[in-house]
């Protein structure tokens, strides 16, 4: 019942992303205050200044939904307990290897 | 099959419409997630893992040819060529974008249909016996019976914002296959001591994080009573049911916190306290009306065995075992009801393509009266079927992979999504789910296993009905890793259990060996190959297959 993530301290490297609004793909917050459907473009945060950009995401109400912070490894690599989640997310579910990111036809 | 009036079809096309709105004004930021979230799940919109899912109401399981074609035609213009059946007897679709949701409902209100009553704190789709109308051992059809309640319940403005969702099961027969005990409300169609048919009411059954068995609350009410005293059952949750806590809300809670006699109590008073004025009582003439929609179709009279089965029974043993496994006993001579089980080899439980959407409504316009419905077992049943017609079934069938001869057995599991796709879940069903059909692939020996239940679940909210299954699994995340804990002696019949957790979570990879010792226990100690898992469990209790479960963890 509930899809609340679980918390990541401020020294854990994190990425956010969320869902686009109109498609529901998956995407990551990049640098540029942009959104990119690949992981590798995302902006790895940590830091207290993290929760800012957070806050900034959670406005970008018209592009992206739900944002939320993803824990990575420091290059940005899908790291932590919900690593097979994230995983899944990243690239497709794992019964369905022709569909999703994995498959290029999300 | 009910067919909307002018009303109906208004009705459901302006909601398309109006989300249509809502969706725009979404899309263009004037509408915000929190305050768009409400209106999407109206629609049967969520957004799981991968992109929003839509779901869509297939009261009480029944479709048309037509209604079925539409769905596929959905599977094909808005997702990706294929939908995956629900344990509530709907369908959803995992892909679709949501800008195209609002184009996706104006088809399915082409052909009478909506997803209204799929998600929400409301009562949701109303459920029944997929072999309603057709089963020898049913007291009388109860579909007509779903629809009286769909029609109550559907934008009732003191149902609209319930503590929680609400679930309603309605069967005539016994045995049960709608898993009425397991349901916030269970409705049980029987004859009172003077012979009048009317219901006995089940209430605070149901799965999740808390499982219970519902508690008969009234054992008889009358037909003319149904609403009014589902109503003071409502109005009873409603004024009680925790709003602070939604893991307490559910009205199984609330029945358990004030205890079985209290409970009845408070809605007996309410029952009695209603206004004349208030009385929800359905004029004879409409509860006809409804009726009739449910007729049954005209068959013919018939001998009770065909030749031409038996023939071909004779000549084929792979179909010789489709019959044995997926034909199931009609009230009418000559007559059968065809499983189609959705769970061949390697394919997610409840998934069906497009093509063989088609092929199943091919088969219901040309062999079954134009009548289908969804099993909450996730999968299809052409509920009509002359016995004669059943060699053509099957070779349409099997032309479409959807021979899977195991109806009732091993791989005819129970899944949910799971964490391939739910954003709720905590770990994957689906695979798990292909792992233990696996041990299944040599069909002599699945028929040698005999009936079993395997419902596997990927988190505490019980989709895919762990609790009720011979045997559950229920995924649980551990650190980052996914566990699955093993529940014995769960049955979701007239006899309805709680399975029983037996202990340490296993690895993914642990679980398929795991069942496969079990399955060798259960077939040493059974007492006759008609013996179910869970009565031999019952007779010998469940300490030499926990033993096995853990022989070599």
């Amino acid at each position: 019942m509930s899809s609340e993530r679980p918390k990541l301290g401020p020294d854990i490297p994190k990425v956010i992303t969320g869902w686009l609004s109109a498609s529901g793909r998956v995407v990551y917050l990049t640098k540029d205050r942009s959104w990119s459907e690949d992981l590798a473009d995302a902006e790895v945060l940590s830091g207290p200044g993290a929760l800012e950009v957070l806050a900034w995401a959670s406005k970008d109400q018209t592009r992206a939904t739900d944002p939320y912070f993803m824990q990575v490894t420091p290059d940005g690599k899908v790291a932590g307990r919900e690593t097979i989640r994230e995983t899944i997310r990243a690239k497709g579910p794992t019964n369905h290897p022709m569909f999703g990111k994995q498959a290029g036809n999300n | 099959m009910y067919r909307y009036d002018e009303f109906d079809e208004t009705l459901v096309r302006e909601r398309a419409k109006q989300f249509r709105g809502q969706v725009e004004r979404r899309l263009k930021g004037e509408l915000k997630e929190e305050n768009f979230k409400p209106l999407r799940l109206q629609n049967g919109v969520y957004l799981q893992l991968h992109a929003y899912m839509f779901r869509i109401a297939i009261p009480y399981g029944q479709l048309s040819s037509k209604k079925m074609r539409q769905l596929a035609m959905i599977a094909d213009k808005y997702d990706k060529g294929y939908g995956h059946f629900t344990t509530r007897q709907n369908i959803q679709f995992n892909w679709i974008k949501l800008a195209e949701i609002p184009d996706a409902l104006e088809d399915l209100a082409d052909v009478e249909m909506h997803a209204i009553q799929t998600s929400g704190n409301c009562i949701r789709n109303v459920t029944s016996d997929h072999l309603a109308g057709a089963a020898f051992d049913e007291l009388e059809d109860p579909r007509p019976w779903c629809e009286i309640i769909r029609q109550w319940s559907t934008f009732h403005p003191e149902f609209s914002s319930l503590p929680r969702k609400f679930k309603i099961a309605v069967t005539a027969a016994t045995p049960d296959r709608a898993a009425v005990k397991v349901h916030d409300i269970g409705l049980l169609m029987k004859k009172n001591a003077a012979g009048e048919t009317g219901f006995e009411v089940l209430v605070g059954g149901g799965l999740g994080r808390t499982p219970y068995i519902g508690l008969t609350i009234r054992d008889w009410v009358s037909k003319q009573d149904l609403l009014s005293y589902l109503e003071a059952n409502m109005r009873v949750y409603n004024r009680h049911g925790r709003r602070d806590n939604k893991y307490k809300a559910r009205i199984k809670i609330l029945v358990n916190e004030l205890g079985e006699a209290e409970y009845r109590r408070q809605v007996e008073e309410e029952f009695a306290n209603q206004n004349a004025w208030e009385k929800v009582v359905l004029p004879q003439e409409e509860v006809d009306r409804i009726t009739a929609y449910f007729a049954p179709p005209k068959f013919e009279t018939l001998a009770a065995k065909s030749a031409a089965l038996d023939a071909a029974i004779a000549a084929d043993r792979h179909f010789a075992r489709w019959t044995k496994n997926n034909l199931r006993a009609h009230k009418i001579p000559g007559y059968t009801a065809v499983h189609i089980a959705l769970k061949p080899q390697g394919v997610a439980p409840g998934d069906a393509s497009s093509a063989q959407m088609r092929v199943a409504a091919d088969i219901a316009e040309k062999y079954g009266f134009d009548d289908i419905r969804v099993a909450h077992e996730q999968d299809l049943v052409v509920p009509h079927v002359k016995l004669d017609d059943v060699p053509a079934v099957y070779a349409a069938l099997k032309a479409a992979d959807m021979h899977a001869s195991n109806a009732g057995l091993g791989s005819d599991l129970i899944a949910c999504p799971g964490l391939d796709y739910c954003n709720l879940s905590n770990a994957r069903s689906i695979s798990v789910a292909n792992e233990i059909q696996a041990l299944f692939a040599d069909p002599d020996f699945e028929d040698e296993v005999g009936t079993l239940h395997i419902n596997i679940s990927g988190c505490i909210n019980a989709c895919g009905h762990h609790h009720v299954g011979h045997i559950g699994i229920l995924g649980v995340d551990k650190k980052g890793e996914e566990f699955y804990q093993i529940l014995f002696g769960g049955r979701a019949d007239e006899k309805a259990t709680i399975g029983e957790i037996q202990g340490p979570g296993l690895r993914h990879e642990e679980v398929a060996p795991a069942l496969k010792r079990v399955i060798s226990r259960y077939m040493e100690l059974r007492a006759s190959k008609t013996e179910k898992l869970a009565d031999t469990m019952d007779r010998l209790g469940q300490a030499p297959f926990k033993e096995a479960l853990y022989a070599s963890a």
